[in-house]
């Protein structure tokens, strides 16, 4: 081989090695590409935050690496920023030289995040903690508890019980999601809340008795009590005056917005038997959808909005919350402002709701037109524009016709002769006034609060299993079935003891409502055997109509705009005194408690 | 030109012809057969290390706690750190590869003799080097597997009679893998063992340069063609292209197979499978087999045998009269060389 | 012409196609060893040219309300260097901000802020700079020098500054990537 050859041989070989070297940089830059795509942004720790993070790196390693993984990390927002604390305030404490608080609350984080707190803190969300007085909360506190302290039966070996702490399913179960009440340990043994604290508008405490009742521990830091604490629950009664809790969604401490846009995150409250919403989603095309197209729906985009980041499937927060291409992308943090009906009470109602954000129970169509600031019908629009980026109006509308039907056919058909024959019989005194001692109250909870429930979010959401079989179905069979047949048998009762008329004054209720043309069937065969006469079933008596009509003015939406109709006049006397037991006793319990936000 | 080349020329008083002079060792006609110029091919993968070796000390530390970090700023964060970490692990292999290779030709065509005996001890030299050079810088990326590659290592040279234990504490800094074992690696690694290396391969061809190349004569070559070419240019081009193949190939090796990142060295966890690197395969299985003791000294034996082979083959063929008797032992060493790297290679524990 | 001389002297020609082969072959391999081995030359460039250079990261000041008009805050660096935020103006856009690093670019001694004289003073050489950063008296005015200005970013209503990512990185360990 000439020398010649040999050159030229290096030379291709050169070339050749340069070859393979643009394949390097190839891998190089692909490489690079992808690591913009997945590596973590570059973080700092704040100056500030410096020795809270050294130290915390080594005690609590997990919360250092969940704030790594936050957008707050990523801007330079540490630990201080949130938990600083002013030291007037109750919960204040001085922790390596920093004054701090444990319990970090929406005025804590509106600091920055203001319109996000300001929404959030007009939706029924921030008000889920006043439970103190509703159904729920006597169930928990008293029907599955007690409200003192009570003896044990008997001593558990290996480990002492002194006192039976008859509020722990209040504390573990209820507060859990609706929100404690936090309160600071006082020196006479009591405890010190908010109502004690009274704060002004900043949150600082005003009244300095309270203040200087607060137990504090060898370090000088007051002591949480446990009722109360440990407690993201969404309607926090805090110890500055704010409702809420941002972690409730936005668990701490990476606070991820990917977390909050998914379904599993609203599950931790809205599941269960009587408001099975997370359930009722998965079983519904949305979540099917969901579930196979996840990792197409760009979880982490910034803004994830409905139309431009993603279409693949909508999750609880698209439809609720999020921002989407018609509305500009805004995000809203009161999930109530897309809702048009309330299904959390007895019987539905729309969402007109005041300037508080309210739902209005006023029934006079005038007083009521002067107190509403937002109309379910604007509502409704804001959700129907969710709706068209995957559906057309023709749809949207349809689908709308068969729920508002749905809802409205519970209603009158199973909601209202319930509630009225509960209400003749508070009325008559043939039950008393105390909740759940009586079978029946059970069976209409069940009714209303569980199945009813479940079948009206079913057909919200558009499980037909949940409508039907899990919903209204239930609710027939336990009205027939059961709350019938027990006001008969409280009625017979009363027969036997000579009250008489107050036996007749709550059968007559239950004949006219069975009396009606939807109720007919039921006992239509058997009173034709009683009868044993070939004549078939009467028809209803005219005069019974205007009082079983319960004034449907201000109960369906069809017939809001109705209300000045002859019909609706020509019924107001009757239906002005239906109005007053149309809110019985536990209605006004369960609304004053609010003990579910609306359908969300 | 001219006064530039009479500046130049004046303050460094060689001329070319002098030049040719010094280097030009005429090569024989054999070492145009690529087979024969293996020896030239560790040379040159040495060169890339030293390279490459300083290019990634310019990022990695040798201490417990930020040697991993390191090793992973390399691989993921730096420019091209990946492609030139991946170039020292895959030249290192080849090194090894062509060191033995280069060992195995010059066995088979007997070119340690007399009077070369001498420059075989210092190849036997150099292979150690290398070995230990392999071995160290395995270690230094504190990985699982390196990391109690080491510790076993470590314990091994525990079981040599006499000296063991004191191998073990020089070698680890202690009795057991602590904070100061990372540097002594390190230095062990990227200074006294490469210095070692240039100083015997000086030496090494030295010896070459002194006795001249072994010359070998091939049937199909012309009687009347000259019997050696010059060294320059003619064989440094040889090497050249060697050179350029040899960079092709490692990064292809090196973007196909790129070096990744093991999980990081756990004190308290001893992986499932632990494996040395390739080339200790055949040390491992070794030990496996026989009692720890037994397959040490015996390991001992085998190395030392190796350093004195040259004269155990003089006495061989005068004892029984076989000219090519270390050839015959020296395919039956390969076949166990060979068998005993693949039946650990395919063996899961 | 070319015809006239193949015909006249081919021997000469063929020499000079010798010759010229011999340049080629130079010629050829001396770019393929330049193109493989300078390519790799500028790789290693880029290996050792830190690769986080000129990079930074967004902190977190302070909201707008926390700072008024004509007003300064200290801002401790993660680096432990300190920072002096000013707002200069109303307006909710970063230029109505000011950010200002404490170290006098003469030779590195603190500079602090002198109220009384609306000056930042740097003790070590009498250097004084104006409210912007602007030298304006010693050495550093001198050099027509000013104290080096952070960009700052205001995102809703907070104001972000960005630092310099050096010796600063935590680095996620394998958990959270």
């Amino acid at each position: 081989m000439t020398v010649k050859t040999k050159q030229l041989i290096i030379g291709v070989l050169g070339f050749a090695f340069l070859g393979s070297l643009i394949f390097v940089q190839a891998m190089e830059v692909a490489r690079r590409r992808q690591e913009a795509g997945l590596s973590p942004h570059p973080i700092a720790v704040p100056a500030a935050s410096k020795s809270c993070v050294e130290c915390h790196d080594k005690s609590s390693p997990g919360i250092i690496d969940h704030w790594e993984g936050s957008t707050h990390a990523i801007k330079g927002v540490g630990c201080v920023e949130c938990h600083l604390a002013q030291k007037t305030d109750a919960d204040a404490f001085d922790h390596y030289g920093a004054t701090i608080a444990t319990i970090v609350t929406p005025k804590d984080c509106g600091r920055c995040h203001k319109t996000e707190t300001e929404e959030f803190m007009a939706s029924h969300h921030a008000k889920a903690g006043n439970i103190l007085a509703s159904l729920d909360n006597f169930l928990a506190e008293t029907v599955e508890g007690h409200r003192e302290p009570f003896n044990p039966h008997s001593p558990t070996p290996g480990h002492d019980v002194d006192l039976v702490n008859g509020m722990a399913s209040v504390n573990v179960g209820c507060k859990q999601c609706h929100g404690s009440k936090v309160a600071l340990l006082a020196n006479d043994g009591g405890l010190i809340t908010v109502d004690d604290l009274k704060p002004d508008d900043s949150g600082r405490p005003t009244n300095s008795e309270a203040l200087a009742r607060i137990k504090k521990d060898d370090n000088g830091a007051p002591l949480l009590d446990t009722s109360a604490w440990p407690n993201t629950g969404i309607g926090r009664l805090n110890l500055d005056g704010s409702l809420g809790s941002c972690s409730a969604c936005h668990s701490r401490h990476d606070f991820s917005p990917r977390r909050a846009r998914q379904p599993e995150n609203c599950g931790k409250c809205h599941l269960g038997p009587d408001h099975p919403q997370k359930e009722i989603y998965e079983e519904s095309k949305h979540g099917v959808a969901f579930r196979d197209l996840k990792e197409h729906m760009n979880l982490d985009a910034h803004d994830w909005v409905l139309g431009e980041d993603y279409t693949q499937a909508p999750t609880c927060a698209t439809c609720h919350m999020s921002g989407h291409s018609r509305n500009g992308g805004r995000v809203t943090h009161d999930p109530g402002e897309r809702i048009s009906w309330s299904n959390r009470p007895p019987i539905s109602i729309v969402m007109d709701t005041d300037a508080k954000g309210a739902v209005i129970k006023e029934k006079d169509p005038e007083l009521r037109q002067k107190l509403i600031a937002s109309t379910w019908q604007e509502k409704r629009q804001a959700m129907k524009n969710v709706c068209l980026h995957c559906h057309t109006p023709k749809y949207v509308n349809a689908f709308y016709s068969q729920y508002d039907d749905f809802v409205v056919n519970y209603n009158e058909k199973f909601a209202k002769p319930g509630q009225k024959i509960m209400d003749v019989l508070h009325e008559q005194e043939l039950i008393t006034n105390a909740e759940f001692d009586e079978e029946i109250e059970w069976t209409w909870f069940y009714l209303w609060h569980h199945e009813g429930r479940r079948a009206r979010h079913g057909a919200s959401m558009m499980a037909p299993d949940y409508a039907h079989w899990h919903g209204m179905f239930e609710v027939a069979e336990r009205f027939y079935q059961e709350l019938i047949p027990q006001a008969r048998e409280l009625v017979h009762h009363a027969e036997e003891a000579g009250q008489t008329a107050q036996a007749e004054a709550v059968d007559q209720v239950i004949e006219d409502v069975l009396a009606r043309p939807e109720h007919q069937w039921y006992e239509s065969a058997k009173k034709l055997v009683e009868a044993g006469k070939a004549s078939l079933v009467e028809p209803p008596p005219a005069a019974v109509a205007p009082d079983a009509v319960d004034s449907p003015a201000n109960a369906t939406p069809a017939a809001t705009d109705d209300a000045a109709t002859p019909a609706a006049d020509a019924a107001k006397a009757d239906t002005a005194k239906a109005d007053d037991t149309a809110d019985p006793a536990t209605e006004k319990k369960a609304d004053g408690g609010t003990d579910t936000p609306p359908d969300a | 030109m001219s006064r530039l080349s009479d500046w130049f020329s004046e303050r460094v008083p060689i001329s070319g012809d002098q030049l040719r002079e010094l280097t030009n060792e005429p090569v024989p006609n054999h070492l145009k057969r690529w087979w024969f110029a293996l020896g030239g091919t560790p040379a040159y993968l040495f060169v890339v290390q030293i390279i490459t070796g300083i290019l990634l000390a310019f990022y990695y530390q040798p201490t417990a706690s930020t040697a991993y970090e390191s090793v992973r700023y390399i691989t993921e964060d730096a420019s091209f750190g990946w492609y030139l970490r991946s170039l020292h692990k895959w030249a290192a292999t080849l090194m090894i590869a062509s060191v033995i290779l280069h060992q195995l030709r010059v066995y088979f065509t007997g070119a340690y003799r007399r009077p070369r005996e001498l420059n075989w001890v210092i190849g036997m030299c150099l292979l150690m080097c290398t070995l230990l050079t392999g071995f160290t810088g395995y270690s230094l990326a504190f990985e699982q597997l390196s990391y109690w590659g080491a510790t076993v290592a470590a314990n091994i040279s525990d079981a040599v009679p006499l000296v063991g234990s004191f191998a073990k504490q020089m070698l680890l800094a202690g009795d057991g893998y602590n904070d100061r074992t990372l540097s002594r690696f390190y230095i062990m690694h990227a200074a006294v063992l490469p210095t070692t290396i240039i100083m015997l391969v000086a030496v090494h061809i030295m010896f070459i340069r002194l006795h001249g190349v072994t010359e070998l004569r091939f049937e199909d070559e012309p009687a009347d063609q000259p019997r050696h070419f010059n060294f320059f240019p003619d064989h440094i081009l040889t090497e050249l292209s060697i050179g350029l193949v040899l960079m092709i190939l490692l990064s292809a090796l090196a973007t196909i197979f790129p070096a990744t990142m093991g999980p990081q060295a756990d004190p308290q966890t001893t992986p499932e499978v632990i494996k040395p690197e390739w080339f200790f395969y055949v040390s491992f299985r070794w030990l496996k087999l026989f009692s720890l003791t037994f397959a040490v000294i015996s390991t001992g034996f085998i190395v030392g045998a190796m350093f004195v082979w040259p004269w155990i083959d003089r006495a061989l063929v005068k004892a029984t009269g076989i000219k090519e008797i270390s050839v015959y032992i020296g395919i039956v060493g390969t076949l166990l060389l060979i068998g005993l790297t693949v039946w650990e290679a395919v063996a899961t524990h | 012409m070319a015809d006239d001389r193949s015909g006249q002297d081919s021997h000469h020609a063929g020499s000079d196609r010798r010759a010229f082969l011999n340049q080629t072959s130079s010629v050829v391999m001396c770019g393929g060893l330049a193109a493989g081995y300078g390519t790799l030359a500028y790789q290693v460039g880029k290996f050792l040219y830190p690769a986080d250079a000129g990079k930074g990261v967004w902190q977190f000041v302070c909201t707008l309300e926390q700072l008024a008009v004509g007003e300064s805050l200290p801002f401790t660096m993660p680096s432990g260097a300190k920072v002096v935020v000013a707002r200069q103006t109303e307006g909710d856009t970063a230029d109505a901000f000011v950010a200002l690093s404490s170290i006098c670019p003469h030779l590195g001694c603190q500079v602090h802020w002198e109220a009384v004289n609306e000056r930042f003073f740097c003790p070590c050489h009498n250097g004084a700079f104006d409210a912007n950063g602007k030298a304006t008296l010693g050495p550093p005015a001198k050099a027509n020098q000013q104290l080096t200005r952070f960009p700052l970013q205001v995102e809703g209503n907070l104001l972000l500054i960005e630092v310099p990512l050096d010796s600063i990185t935590i680095t996620p360990s394998e958990g959270t990537a």
